[in-house]
């Protein structure tokens, strides 16, 4: 089974049940996007998919094996993940920021060879950062320092993408390029998992979706099937209308009377 | 407990400045005024109740006086006396050189040193005392002076010039007696100071025959000497004072560096402290002790 | 293609062409004025001479030790800013010089070291170790509440030496331990550095295993951990690494404060701000600086020569009053 399978995951924190019994089964080539109410438990099960917090119960399946018995650097050559609002904490340049991301593929006191200096200039020209190389990454705006992140992300090639709220503090034409992006690596035969609030560009961009209340799963499948106004209601609280399909979707939604 | 108290003392004159620092409901006495030391007491009769508030007053004290005539000495004589007059302090009691050992002891006369002197002179009004303030010495001479000057105010001048005769007989039997050749010493322990011209520690040496190499210093009395200083010198011999405090320092890992192991083995001399500290009539025993090492020491000079 | 590598091998190049310079400087001067034809004829000299005994036992071992503590200083600065992504971290100011430098005066003062001549490093790393886990478990929420943290732990360690003060065995000892809390690297002789060196080794060997961790820490905790950092890992390393070696060292050298702040930020402008670029630069930066103030301290004309933990601090301290500045312009 090639992909990511949650089963059956619960995470409790001092006494709260945070996720409860939330499984799926995503593959490769898919672009599942997690929605959700603020607190839904999105932020607890990306982590736990990315295998940075170990569910109380169940377990993350990649390609059948359970995410604790890989070794951290093995999963961290093949999935990525993107924290909610990144930030880098030295002003260091854009491209020493991406080649961050080849640590994983570079035993230990070795230094980054011209092949990989390589990818790098790819996953820069990818995001459209090539021209910003240079620049301290604390200069970048919030638009730019996201692609960094993703670039940073792509450039150990992952088989598999996990960000939390990747389009959090975008304007809309950058939000649009990121889903687009996104969208792109899923159609280039990754796995992206990534929790939106953009349902409309959920709606357009995500293969999937998987929706959330109050820690349980409770919709996942084709967007096409899943993101209804019924299912965004009980997500949400609020009445939904959903207006064309595909790249041409539009989520209308007002309060409940 | 002493210990601690050491480290208290300081605070408690402060406190004893603040508390007697307003002006006094008293008037002044004339056996207050500042020059009180010069006075005699026999006029009322001798002290009985005598008091020191300083380590070199506590030795000429208990050399002057029987015990029954002084009040207290300081705690910190008692390993000074254990080397110099062991045994001389039994049964005195003690002061930590606090306001309220002076107001309890009520002592009639009090020995100062230079620093304690205002303290107890503002005390002195409220305790009916007499304060003498004893200088530091740094020469034979000043020996002379400070030993008079003690003996008078406690009414004990013949027994000074006794000691006093003592003392200067055998500064006579050393200046006649040349040494054998005049070794080359410092007074050296550890680093930091060392005492130059001009210093009590000096004179010892001097009388000794002995040729106090720190003398040289540009600086007057204490100056600062290096390992390295210390091997460009090469002395014949180091003196290092010993305190009777038997704590391990960082001292004892200093002077016991491993080229004053290799090249001055047998030549490190011990003295005591508090005979070259103090100017006591001792202070000839020390010197006359001092002579007997330099003689005893091996004629070799360092390898180099 | 260009690489924005900063000028790391430059920087590094002329640090090492500026260490060995030092080195014969510091060889050359001293409280005793040898001329250096006459310390080059001691060497060929009958041993033992003067200039052959000033070299060997007491300019060399000083300078050596110069250099140990002042890496140590230089590259404990720099990893603990890395890990706590604080440019504010220093041995000094997190406390674990003071912790380093109580346990250093338990084991001198009060008989240990006589008993057992291995107890004054051992206590001196178990003082560092303690006061640095102390800052850590207080201090993990902010650079504030770590410079916070620090401070508290450091005037733990200075109730401690106080109380030590207090118990002193002898006046005279207390007097030393004030003494030689003040810092210095002289007259120490080459088996008390035997001794202490295999610690200062094993915390660089620590340290050495941190850099790719810590330069995944600028990207955060939470993507460092995705990229296979062990966490706990490496700020266990970097505490035993620091502890260590800066234990060791302020065992021998007593307390030498901000060299290891001053190091990694004056080292920045020349070789970016990539945690692991700075290590090595920082390291023989702290050792140059030290040996540097050393040397300044033999030259200038005081009769009991200056401490060297008092020059640095009287360097540092407006340092650090400019860095406060600095970055409270830099964060609102």
């Amino acid at each position: 089974m090639s992909g990511l399978q949650a089963k059956r995951l619960v995470f409790r924190v001092a006494g709260r049940t945070l996720v409860e019994r939330v499984g799926f089964v995503c593959e490769r080539g898919q672009f599942v996007a997690l929605l959700g109410a603020n607190g839904a438990g999105k932020s607890t099960l990306i982590r736990m998919l990315a295998g940075l917090a170990r569910p109380a119960e169940g377990q993350v399946l990649l390609d059948g094996r359970p995410l604790q018995a890989i070794d951290r650097r093995e999963l961290a050559r093949r999935r990525a993940y993107i924290p909610q609002n990144a930030r880098v904490e030295w002003p260091i340049a854009v491209e020493r920021l991406v080649a961050l991301g080849l640590m994983p593929h570079l035993p230990v006191f070795h230094d980054l060879n011209a092949a990989m200096w390589r990818k790098v200039e790819a996953a820069l020209a990818q995001c459209d950062l090539a021209h910003k190389r240079g620049q301290p990454a604390d200069t970048l705006s919030g638009g730019e320092l996201a692609r960094a992140m993703l670039a940073r992300a792509l450039v150990g090639d992952p088989d598999i993408l996990i960000a939390d709220e990747p389009l959090a503090g975008l304007d809309p034409r950058h939000a649009i390029e990121g889903m687009a992006r996104l969208a792109a690596l899923a159609h280039a035969g990754r796995l992206v998992v990534a929790s939106v609030h953009d349902l409309t560009l959920a709606a357009r961009y995500a293969t999937h979706v998987a929706i959330l209340r109050e820690g349980r799963l409770t919709a996942f499948g084709p967007t096409a099937e899943t993101l209804t106004p019924a299912n965004i209601r009980m997500a949400f609280d609020v009445r939904a209308s959903i207006h064309g399909t595909g790249a041409d979707a539009c989520v209308d939604f007002r309060a409940l009377a | 407990m002493r210990l601690a108290r050491f480290l208290v003392w300081p605070a408690g004159l402060t406190l004893a400045g603040v508390l007697f620092l307003t002006p006094a409901g008293g008037t002044l006495r004339p056996s207050d005024a500042p020059a009180a030391g010069a006075t005699s007491a026999t006029a009322h009769g001798k002290p009985m109740r005598i008091m020191s508030l300083m380590l070199c007053n506590d030795l000429l004290l208990l050399m002057l006086v029987p015990p029954e005539r002084i009040a207290s000495i300081t705690y910190l004589a008692h390993d000074a006396v254990a080397a110099l007059m062991p045994g001389a302090d039994r049964g005195v009691a003690v002061n930590y050189g606090t306001a309220e050992d002076v107001l309890l002891q009520r002592p009639d006369l009090i020995l100062a040193g230079t620093y304690s002197a205002a303290m107890a002179r503002k005390l002195a009004q409220r305790a009916g005392a007499r304060v003498v303030e004893v200088p530091a010495t740094n020469s034979f001479e000043d020996i002379r002076r400070v030993v008079r000057q003690v003996g008078a105010a406690v009414g004990e001048p013949e027994r000074a010039d006794i000691l006093l005769a003592g003392m200067d007989a055998k500064l006579a039997r050393l200046s006649a007696e040349r040494a054998p050749h005049p070794l080359r010493v410092v007074a050296w322990s550890g680093g930091g100071s060392v005492p130059g011209r001009g210093t009590l520690t000096d004179a010892i040496i001097s009388a000794a025959g002995g040729e106090n190499i720190a003398a040289k210093l540009p600086d007057t009395r204490y100056g600062s000497f290096g390992l390295e200083e210390l091997l460009a010198a090469r002395p014949d011999a180091i003196l290092q004072g010993e305190t009777r405090w038997t704590g391990p320092s960082l001292r004892d890992s200093q002077t016991a560096h491993p080229l004053i192991e290799r090249y001055w083995r047998g030549r490190v001399v011990g003295y005591p402290d508090a005979a070259y500290t103090c100017g006591l009539p001792q202070s000839a025993d020390a010197a006359l002790a001092l002579r007997a090492v330099f003689r005893a020491l091996p004629a070799e000079q360092a390898a180099w | 293609m260009v690489r924005t590598r900063g000028y790391t091998y430059q920087t590094l190049c002329v640090l090492l062409l500026l260490l060995p310079a030092a080195f014969a400087l510091s060889l050359a001067i001293g409280r005793v004025a040898l001329p250096f034809s006459e310390l080059l004829h001691g060497l060929a000299a009958p041993k033992p001479n003067l200039a052959w005994l000033i070299l060997a036992e007491l300019r060399i071992p000083r300078t050596v030790l110069a250099l140990v503590v002042g890496a140590t200083l230089g590259l404990g600065g720099a990893a603990l800013q890395g890990l706590l992504r604080n440019p504010l971290a220093e041995p000094g100011l997190l406390g674990v010089s003071g912790g380093a430098a109580l346990g250093a005066v338990i084991a001198i003062y009060f008989g240990l070291a006589t008993a057992f001549v291995l107890a004054i490093p051992l206590l001196g790393i178990a003082g560092a170790l303690a006061a640095g886990a102390l800052t850590f478990l207080f201090g993990r929420s902010g650079t504030l509440t770590l410079i916070l943290a620090g401070a508290a732990v450091s005037g733990l360690a200075g109730a401690g030496l106080s109380l030590a003060l207090n118990f002193a065995p002898s006046p005279y000892a207390a007097y030393e331990i004030t003494t030689w809390l003040l810092g210095s690297v002289a007259e120490r002789d080459w088996a008390q550095i035997a001794l202490c060196m295999p610690f200062i080794l094993a915390g660089w060997l620590c340290l050495a295993f941190t850099p790719r961790g810590l330069d995944l820490l600028t990207l955060g905790e939470a993507q460092a951990e995705s990229l296979g950092v062990n966490l706990s890992l490496l700020r266990a390393q970097v505490l035993a690494g620091v502890a260590l070696s800066v234990g060791a060292a302020t065992a021998m050298a007593g307390a030498i404060g901000f060299v290891g702040l001053v190091a990694p930020h004056l080292v920045r402008p020349f070789v970016g701000h990539q945690p692991s670029r700075i290590l090595l630069p920082s390291a023989l930066f702290g050792a140059l600086l030290l040996l540097v103030t050393d040397i300044a301290i033999r030259v200038l004309p005081t009769s009991n020569e200056l401490k060297l933990g008092v020059l640095t601090s009287l360097i540092g301290t407006p340092f650090f009053f400019w860095l406060v500045l600095h970055l409270r312009r830099l964060s609102p």
